[in-house]
């Protein structure tokens, strides 16, 4: 008698838990956008040259960012009880520690360099991109539905995908570094805007850089280069 | 009480029994359908290259290396993750055979070691490889050798791991000489063990297979294949027969454009050998990383502290260069699998210029050699 009524019990929980288990599996959900759709692709192929006129003045950045960093340091000092008289000039951290003047410059000179390509030749087909940059590695990323592409190595980390109509590359590196960049197009196709942001472990605020880049023929520089096996790069004046 | 407690434990160790067997049930089927034909493992170790001294032309079978199997999977959302560089992939599959005939040539056991764009039966001895792990720290060979009757001498995986001293490759050595070595030597312990009979046979039955190849009705019939689809020889063809000796003469035709490709995979590699071999030592050196990446953080050299340029501009030029190096690598590999130069070949009086990847040439070029010995013999071509 009791062995049928634990028995009874025991079935009735399990069918319990097998409904619920497949009442939170066939949920509908609210419809959502997913990364890498195909709908927000926008199609970045061709060659682009650097636009100095249009891209940001690194300095001016840093300036931006030394308030920033000046305000939180500020901030911070307030909140343990330390007196900072108002208007007395750049307040940032002493060597080695979060916010130090070398730290700060140092992010501003990183995003110098990781965006210091003039031009780019961008490949993009319907699962993969691929953008090389001049005096520096390309950035490829493969799309699949509802994924993001992740490249793990013991060197560094890079993430990219989609969101929406921008195209996110984000480089993770050892000793609290990111470099991410993300792409996107101006109207009518003819202009690229790369939004360059560095974080550093050791600074409170991270520095973005925005260039833009303008669409060219490659013809028009007088030279087109190919890789070639036997040869190398080998670069000729004859248009393309 | 105590009744009512064994009961409803009882009744639970029923329900963990059955779910004890289900998941071993389905434990097992994962097992299958990961391995789905297991083959012997072999670990490579030091290796001494068995070399003959003396043997008879009787006992030097012709070896045909096959154009491995790159190994890469058909999902390509899965290659980053497998740390697989098509190209690169498709590189090696073509070199690999290199580096294993040289280890045959050097071994003196055997008749001419070609390399094939294809796999081909008509062959004495056919090996065959796929590709399961190609990197800087560990090579893993799946290679099958078989035999122009169709016995399979083996079919086994050869795993071979690198040290610090196998870097930097000298110029003439690769860092998995071992295993092709290895190979060579379980190739040579196989043939030793036949008979001149048997070996007389394979040579019988490859040359009468490769006839058939070009006409069936005249051939086909010396042959015989019973139920495990093991070939043996009938009868043979009249001595002197001249269909014969057409057969012989568009046999050497087919080899000469071998030996012709054969030439432009060594050229090829030889472009792309230095920037191949420092993309393996680092791609050693990144596994490694993974180890002791933390022991090193704390031990090397420092350009500045930690948030510094110095130090960012480090860690960033580190990354950078390993990518461009593999990128170039990606690159150089993208030109090795595409710069196929047309192939010029005379047969019959007539020259032939043959083009597009060299399989397709060499899939031409046997249809051509059909052609003619369907013209020169009036019989209908095999098909």
């Amino acid at each position: 008698m009791m062995y049928s009524y634990y028995q009874r019990v025991s079935s009735t929980l399990l069918v319990v838990i097998c409904l619920l288990l497949w009442a939170c599996s066939s949920a509908p959900e609210a419809p959502r956008s997913l990364p890498n759709a195909v709908e927000n692709r926008v199609d970045f192929s061709g060659f682009w040259e650097l636009d100095y006129s249009q891209s940001d003045d690194i300095q001016a950045n840093l300036n931006a960012l030394v308030r920033d960093v000046s305000r939180y340091n500020r901030q911070r000092s307030q909140a343990s009880g330390v007196y900072q008289q108002a208007g007395s000039g750049v307040l940032i951290g002493g060597p080695g520690s979060t916010n130090s003047g070398a730290s700060v410059i140092g992010l501003a000179q990183m995003a110098n360099l990781v965006t210091q390509s003039q031009l780019m030749e961008i490949t993009q087909g319907e699962n993969e991109i691929k953008v090389k940059r001049q005096e520096d590695f390309a950035l490829s990323c493969e799309f699949y539905l509802g994924q993001y592409h992740t490249v793990d190595t013991p060197l560094g980390k890079e993430i990219c995908g989609w969101d929406r109509h921008q195209l996110v590359f984000k480089i993770v590196l050892p000793e609290g570094l990111t470099v991410q960049h993300i792409f996107s197009l101006g109207p009518q196709g003819q202009w690229l805007n790369v939004a360059t942001t560095v974080i550093s472990d050791r600074v409170t605020s991270p520095f973005t850089v925005n260039r833009v880049y303008a669409r060219y023929e490659p013809s028009d520089t007088g030279y087109s280069c190919k890789m070639t096996l036997s040869r190398g790069r080998v670069c000729t004046t004859e248009s393309q | 009480m105590h009744d009512r407690i064994s009961v409803k434990t009882g009744f639970m160790m029923r329900s963990m029994r059955v779910l004890g067997v289900a998941a071993l049930f389905l434990g097992a089927l994962t097992l299958y359908a990961e391995n789905e034909t297991p083959v012997p493992t072999v670990l490579v170790g030091d290796v001494t290259l068995k070399v003959e001294r003396q043997n008879s032309e009787q006992e030097r079978l012709d070896v045909g290396l096959a154009v491995f199997d790159p190994g890469i999977p058909i999902d390509r959302s899965s290659h980053s993750k497998l740390g697989i560089f098509p190209e690169i992939r498709k590189a090696e599959s073509k070199f690999m055979p290199v580096l294993l005939r040289q280890a045959l040539v050097a071994s003196n056991a055997w008749g001419v070691v070609r390399v094939l764009p294809d796999a081909q039966m008509t062959t004495e001895l056919l090996v065959t490889g796929v590709i399961k792990h190609s990197d800087g720290s560990r090579l893993e060979l799946n290679i099958t050798a078989v035999d122009a009757t169709g016995l399979v001498w083996f079919d086994r995986l050869y795993r071979d791991q690198t040290n610090s001293s196998d870097y930097p490759a000298a110029e003439d050595r690769d860092p998995y000489d071992d295993m092709y070595r290895q190979i060579a030597n379980d190739l040579l312990n196989y043939r030793e063990g036949l008979t001149e009979r048997q070996l007389q046979a394979i040579r019988q039955t490859a040359f009468l297979r490769y006839a058939a190849s070009l006409s069936e009705d005249a051939f086909g019939g010396y042959l015989q294949k019973n139920e495990q689809g093991i070939y043996s020889v009938v009868r043979l063809p009249a001595q002197g027969d001249p269909m014969t000796r057409r057969v012989e003469g568009l046999r050497e035709q087919e080899h000469l454009f071998v030996d012709t490709v054969d030439e432009q995979y060594v050229d090829l590699f030889d472009e792309m050998l230095v920037t191949y071999s420092l993309w393996r030592e680092y791609s050693r050196d990144q596994a490694l990383y993974l180890d002791d990446y933390e022991a090193r953080a704390q031990t090397k050299e420092r350009a500045g502290r930690r948030g510094t340029f110095a130090a960012m501009e480090q860690t960033y030029n580190t990354y950078k260069q390993v990518k461009i190096q593999e990128q170039d690598l990606d690159e150089m590999a993208t030109g090795f699998n595409n710069e196929v130069a047309p192939t010029v070949m005379e047969a019959s009086g007539r020259v032939f210029r043959l083009n597009g990847s060299l399989d397709a040439q060499y899939q031409e070029w046997r249809d051509i050699l059909r052609e003619i010995f369907a013209l020169e013999t009036g019989l209908p071509s095999s098909n």
